[in-house]
């Protein structure tokens, strides 16, 4: 891994700037809740201890404690806001809920609702009655069977007062009662006062009906009867105490209609309860079953969901929000509140709870604080207060966290991949000046890049410089080494041989002649090694005092050839030479020289019958002469360094001495020319390919 | 010079050993021998006596150059002293000739005793035959080039051209057959001389640069690539 990318990931390490941050913000969050529930809690205590101070304006009746029973009838009466229209639809009540069946009596079922402005009580029915029987036009009770909707609106004090709804065709008419005459007949007659509209439906029928509140007491009761049920028709009107009981028309009977509680809400409350409430939160009375008899205030989360959410805060939002996901949702029914919190005051103590409504996970936070009547707890309080606030303000302490932290983030983050990149490159500068340092042609550069640097990387190009000065000094050393030890050894040498050459002139015995002969054998060969090691600093000097001419170079090559044809009569020669002569400036003893030893190399290795092929080709702006003999490949380990001097070199097919440096020569010439020289095994069939490349100057 | 008297060779050699070996091998051939180990007692010498000829090393004792000195001390002395300039190096020859410091030969000391006494017999034949200006010795023509045998002397269109002893046999070696190559050890073998082929390539460079010296337009001597070298009309 570069180490660009190593200090990147160290610098991701800032990122636990943010993560400290959100950590914070979540702490934050957390203690802005509890204040926040705190004093929500104080204020529903207080809203609470000033209702419970007057139970009459919070109750209709604060001694009744009864519990509210729906399957036994008990409706819950929602306050209207406006009035509704009679049509037979309750679009217009405004109410979230759908109609409850009412209690479980014979006969069609039926689904109810009741609602209260400051005059009326509204009920709305909704029948499942398909077939219509209408009502006939002078109706006959004790013989007639019609569709029609009993209603019992029962007083204080037990007396029941008993209704029905019939039509002839869908539309608005009055209620029908019967009316027990001073001669003790009943008569039909018509209650103007309570109007209701039957609307026909594909399923059966809604009946929307008004009641004037005079008329309504606690209790009320209804029933749907279906015409075609009356076939064992018996009187409607019978009592339920005269009834068979085994006559399943008899329980159809009017008084024997259930009646369940009516809930109301106490009126003025509302306006009451607006006395304490601020903006923003939303005040609600409940009795003990948890039914709302009044609310004053708004939530108004329009106005944080009205603000376009930020893309910034939604993203980190999501990321490092207070999770909420487990918390309760509101309950969203119109008519009732519940909850651990509703709970927790009904039972006498405050409570609070954070819950989240439906739609967008808004949150709320709802305090509930017990209304306590006669030392009992009668009802609660509940207050309830978006969350949304508190989430805003965090979002803004994140968002200038996040702002401020991203910023550190980037410039440190810029800083580090600047320093990385810095210290890549230089880095790099110093591999490079390190790869270079030696160079193609054995030349030490003792220049490294950094090294002026005060830092640990000008230290190491210091010490790679001190290093590289080390290691001249023992390349010049060996380099000068031959010559050295060639021009050392001479005169040891000399005396030897001109000692050997008095020697030989006195008079010697023949085995002493022997013996003689051997010593100058000798003496001759450590002559040609001495002069082996010398020639790279001959050649050197040689090529100090070389003059460029200008000659043909293919013309050249054919008259060494020739002669080398004569030189090696045992190997035989190819030539391949360009049919245009080659122009070229250089040493022409020089370029013999090298190809003398290319030659003399490839003799060495070629066999006695192998091919040595000499070629000259003119490549773009160079020459190549290439020298390829049959015979051994090079192994690979030798062919980059064959061209050292003093390499011990392969084993040759004679005997002599082999210091490398015939190649060593070639290259110091081909270098001369500004050229190259390279080895390489040839790819068809074992042998070497020797090849110079020289630019046309 | 009279007949009879042995003419007298001082070798200036600082190394005891072949100092000595030389002196032992041309007293063998009848030559009296001085020997001498540093420039100031060789001086000294030949401020008594010139010496008939003189073999000086170049590097004496702790003076590098030491020979040189004596060399053009000595020349100064007298012109006529042959002096033979000992080397270690084949290079140092370059160096030597580029001072013309009035050598007649330059030897590296990889030179064979009987070779050396070749070349002082030579010498002393050289001056003998000088000194019988009358006797006219064979004499080569080859164009512009007369080379006298007798004398070891070579002009070039009557102006004389100053070899050393190496050099002129080499060209003689050349100019006896013209167009006939002669490889470098046909050379060495001619001039007595046991050189390396780059020293016999510098020798022939030499060789030329002399006669251009003389004749820009000198182109006689020809390089024949790989095999070696031939003297053209």
């Amino acid at each position: 891994m570069r180490i660009r990318s190593q200090l990147l990931i160290v610098g991701l390490s800032t990122l636990v700037l943010p993560w400290a941050g959100c950590q914070y913000a979540r702490e934050l969050e957390t203690t802005l809740r509890a204040s926040q529930e705190q004093s929500l809690l104080a204020s529903a205590g207080t809203i609470a201890n000033a209702l419970s101070a007057e139970p009459d304006r919070v109750f209709r009746d604060p001694a009744d404690a009864a519990p509210f029973d729906a399957r036994r009838g008990d409706l819950y009466v929602f306050p209207l806001a406006r009035t509704p229209l009679l049509d037979g639809y309750r679009e217009d009540w405004d109410i979230a809920r759908d109609p409850v069946p009412a209690a479980a009596v014979n006969g069609p079922p039926l689904r109810l609702q009741v609602g209260v402005t400051d005059r009326y009580l509204y009920l709305y029915a909704d029948v499942a009655d398909p077939h219509f029987e209408p009502e006939p036009g002078a109706v006959q009770p004790d013989r007639d069977r019609f569709d029609h909707v009993d209603l019992v609106l029962e007083q204080a004090d037990g007396e029941r007062d008993t209704y029905f709804f019939a039509t002839a065709a869908q539309g608005l008419s009055a209620a029908q009662t019967w009316n027990l005459g001073a001669d003790g007949v009943r008569r039909l007659g018509v209650e103007p006062r309570i109007q209701g509209f039957w609307l026909q439906t594909t399923t059966g029928y809604h009946l929307e009906a008004r009641v004037p509140l005079s008329l309504v007491g606690k209790r009320l009761g209804i029933r749907a009867v279906d015409g075609a049920d009356l076939a064992n028709h018996a009187d409607p009107t019978k009592t339920a105490d005269s009834a068979d009981p085994r006559d399943p028309a008899a329980s159809r009977g009017p008084d024997t209609i259930a009646t369940g509680r009516l809930f109301f809400a106490p009126r003025g409350l509302d306006e009451r309860l607006a006395t304490f409430v601020r903006t923003g939160t939303r005040a609600t009375v409940i009795d003990r079953n948890g039914l709302k008899f009044g609310t004053a205030g708004t939530l108004d989360p329009e106005v944080d969901e009205s603000q376009s959410p930020d893309l910034s805060r939604a993203w980190f939002r999501r990321l490092m929000a207070v999770d909420n996901r487990a918390l309760p949702e509101r309950s969203p029914a119109p008519d009732r509140l519940d909850g651990a919190h509703v709970d927790a005051a009904l039972a006498g103590r405050a409570g609070a709870a954070w819950l989240r409504t439906g739609r967008r996970d808004l949150l709320l936070l709802a305090a509930a604080a017990p209304i306590v009547v006669e030392g009992r707890p009668r009802g609660a309080v509940i207050l309830e207060q978006a969350g949304d606030q508190l989430v805003g303000l965090r979002d803004r302490a994140l968002t200038r966290l996040f702002n401020s932290t991203l910023l550190a983030m980037a410039v440190a983050m810029t800083f580090v991949f600047g320093f990385a990149t810095w210290l890549g490159l230089r880095i790099g500068r110093l591999q490079e000046g390190a790869d270079s340092a030696i160079g193609a042609d054995g030349h030490i550069r003792l220049e490294m890049p950094e090294s002026a640097s005060a830092d640990e990387l000008g230290a190491l190009s210091r010490s790679f410089e001190r290093l590289l000065a080390r290691l001249n000094e023992h390349t010049q050393y060996l380099r000068t080494l031959g010559g050295k030890l060639s021009h050392e050894l001479r005169t040891p040498l000399t005396i030897v041989r001109s000692s050997l050459d008095n020697l030989e002139s006195g008079d010697l015995r023949e085995d002493q002649r022997i013996f003689l002969r051997r010593a100058r054998e000798g003496s001759v060969r450590l002559q040609s090694i001495l002069s082996a090691l010398g020639a790279a600093a001959r050649v050197e000097e040689s090529i100090k005092h070389a003059e460029r001419t200008h000659f043909d170079l293919r013309e050249l090559l054919a008259a060494a050839i020739a002669g080398y044809r004569g030189g090696f009569p045992r190997s035989r020669f190819e030539a391949s030479l360009p049919a245009d002569p080659c122009p070229f400036r250089g040493a022409p003893d020089l370029i013999v020289q090298m190809l003398d030893k290319l030659v003399e190399n490839a003799v060495d290795y070629c066999p006695p019958d192998g091919v040595i092929s000499v070629t000259l080709v003119r490549a773009g702006g160079e020459f190549e002469i290439s020298v390829v003999n049959d015979g051994p490949s090079i192994p690979d380990e030798l062919l980059g360094r064959l061209f050292e001097s003093l390499i011990e070199q392969r084993t040759g097919a004679d005997d002599r001495p082999h210091f490398g440096l015939g190649l060593y020569i070639a290259r110091l010439i081909a270098e001369f020319h500004a050229g190259t020289v390279t080895a390489a095994n040839r790819e068809a069939a074992t042998g070497a390919l020797f090849a110079v490349r020289l630019p046309v100057i | 010079m009279i007949p009879g008297v042995k003419k007298q060779i001082a070798i200036v050699e600082d190394e005891p050993a072949l100092r000595e070996n030389y002196a032992a091998a041309l007293a063998r051939h009848g030559y009296q021998v001085k020997t001498y180990a540093n420039r100031v007692l060789a001086m000294r010498a030949f401020q008594l006596r010139l010496p008939d000829l003189a073999i000086i090393d170049i590097a004496l004792e702790d003076e590098a150059e030491g020979g040189f000195d004596l060399c053009r001390d000595l020349r100064a002395r007298s012109a006529e002293v042959p002096i033979v300039i000992l080397t270690a190096r084949d290079s140092e020859i370059d160096a030597v000739s580029g001072l013309r410091l009035g050598a007649d030969d330059f030897l590296t000391k990889d030179v064979s005793l009987p070779h050396l006494a070749a070349r002082v017999a030579a010498l002393f034949r050289r001056i003998d035959a000088l000194r019988r200006p009358s006797e006219t010795g064979e004499i080569i023509r080859r164009g512009a080039l007369a080379l006298d045998t007798e004398k070891m002397q070579t002009t070039w269109n009557g102006v004389p051209v100053v070899l050393s002893l190496t050099e002129f046999w080499i060209v003689h070696a050349l100019a006896r057959n013209p167009g006939h190559v002669k490889n470098r050890q046909q050379l060495m073998d001619a001039a007595n001389v046991v050189l390396d082929d780059d020293t016999i390539t510098s020798h022939v460079k030499r060789v030329r640069r002399k006669f251009q010296a003389l004749d820009p337009t000198f182109d006689a001597i020809q390089t024949v690539y790989g095999m070696g070298y031939r003297w053209v009309e």
